[in-house]
């Protein structure tokens, strides 16, 4: 017995003081991600990365909003929506105290972002952050001046309206020269 | 499939009022019920970490038992399979009233990465009313314990609903190229990704960057080779050190024209002086 107590008094208390004490976590720690609404482009790569669909990203009924929304009840903590974020919007966090009563939808976190539509077709295909951030991307990459300016009517028409007008000048023989 | 209706008895038992009555009653001492249905065993294995002495939750008077008869919670996991499901309700109606229901881990809140799977019943709260919910893919022992004692008014819960709906001004996200040429950060990123994975990948990619543009003139082979291999040298692990000369050699040579004597020798003898 005086053995035990000489051994305990060697190696003292082990036992974590939390929840009295604030609890130390370890470096890389995969806790809640953490959503930074100023920074989303709604690009929607974390929705297609994420393997548990706890990120869904859907048009509202009347196509003026993208809602991007997270599910943490749902989430594996697998950090894949971290590592394919271009903006570095979605982040695990070292948060890790995520319990909630009753009341689901309090794991819920979501943001609407205002959708574009194509100067075509006038359908929504995509976000106005998305089309600014392109942009903003273009400008920077050392092109020409004219092609910046040809960026900024192409990047508001929609995919299919795209391909449509690339069949149309290529059978009409208006074929384009990139500089 | 048709899920189960609570018995009117049950329900008349487990009203806010009782259970809060109940909470006073016991005073410092729960009995904790473990339900497995169908989990991964992950949950099992936090939950039985939790219990050690480690994080001794007796502290607080929990123990677990191995009857449902003796249980005031019922601490569920899993994403409740077609097998698990009358067992389930088993050991609900076995414990008696009021008697207070948590859903451990993803899958038992909401169904988890099975959420639409053919087999599965998809989350506690699909068939018996659940009163707190511990989200994680395990959860930490310490999120088990800050559930449980959230779950028995210890702590307050911190979690609520956020829902951003105005869009403001977008910042600048795009920062300016320290070549002149965007496509050149996306390269060097994308490789550093490739040799050292996302986290410490990004970390590569600032030193990197920091190591680029300390050689004062970014374009002049001479002195980023110098200002590259100094930086290698005083770099503790020698995995980014490597890696921030493949990271030259390959991506940096690619934009910025390299003879054979500009690029770094990787033979680690030449820049490990330790």
């Amino acid at each position: 017995m005086l053995k035990l107590l000489d051994m305990s008094k060697k190696y003292g208390q082990t036992t974590h003081k939390y929840p009295f004490e604030p609890y130390i976590l370890a470096d890389n720690f995969r806790g809640k991600p953490s959503y930074n609404f100023d920074w989303c482009i709604g690009c929607a790569a974390c929705g297609i990365a994420c393997p548990s669909n706890a990120i869904t990203i859907q048009l509202n009924d009347d196509k003026s909003k993208l809602i991007w929304e997270f599910d943490c009840g749902r989430c594996i903590f697998c950090g894949r929506c971290d590592e394919v974020c271009p903006t570095d919007a979605i982040k695990l966090s070292n948060e890790f105290e995520l319990a909630v009563n009753f009341d689901k939808t309090a794991l819920i976190q979501r943001g609407e972002l205002d959708t574009q539509y194509c100067s075509q077709c006038n359908k929504a295909f995509s976000t106005k952050r998305l089309v600014n951030y392109s942009y903003e991307c273009l400008s920077k990459a050392n092109i020409g001046e004219k092609r910046l300016l040809e960026a900024k009517s192409y990047l508001n028409i929609c995919q299919t309206c795209k391909e449509n007008a690339t069949g149309l000048n290529l059978t009409s023989g208006e074929e384009m020269v990139i500089e | 499939m048709k899920t189960y209706e609570v018995p009117q008895e049950i329900k008349d038992g487990n009203t806010l009022e009782e259970k809060l009555e109940l909470l006073k009653q016991i005073g410092r001492s729960f009995s904790v019920f473990r339900v497995d249905c169908g989990s991964c065993n992950g949950c099992e294995i936090e939950i039985f970490a939790a219990i050690s002495p480690m994080w001794d939750p007796e502290r607080f008077g929990f123990k677990l038992v191995a009857n449902p008869r003796h249980a005031d919670i019922l601490l569920c996991t899993g994403p409740v399979t077609r097998q698990m499901y009358y067992p389930l309700l088993r050991a609900y109606e076995a414990a008696p009233d009021p008697k207070i229901v948590v859903a451990l881990g993803a899958c038992g809140a909401t169904g988890g990465i099975f959420y639409d799977a053919y087999n599965v019943l998809s989350g506690i709260d699909k068939i018996i009313p659940v009163d707190a919910y511990i989200p994680g893919c395990p959860p930490h022992p310490a999120s088990i314990i800050y559930g449980l004692t959230t779950a028995l008014g210890v702590m307050e819960q911190k979690l609520k609903k956020v829902s951003f709906e105005e869009e403001g001004e977008l910042p600048s996200l795009v920062k300016d190229s320290v070549l002149g040429n965007i496509i050149f950060e996306r390269d060097l990123l994308v490789k550093a990704k490739k040799l050292m994975s996302y986290v410490f990948g990004r970390k590569l990619f600032d030193k990197y960057i920091e190591a680029l543009l300390k050689s004062g003139d970014v374009k002049n082979t001479q002195a980023t080779k110098k200002s590259i291999t100094e930086a290698m040298t005083i770099e503790e692990d020698p995995r980014y050190a490597e890696c921030m000369g493949i990271l030259h050699n390959e991506v940096y040579a690619q934009y910025v024209t390299c003879d054979e004597e500009d690029l770094i020798s990787l033979h680690r003898v030449e820049w490990d002086k330790r």
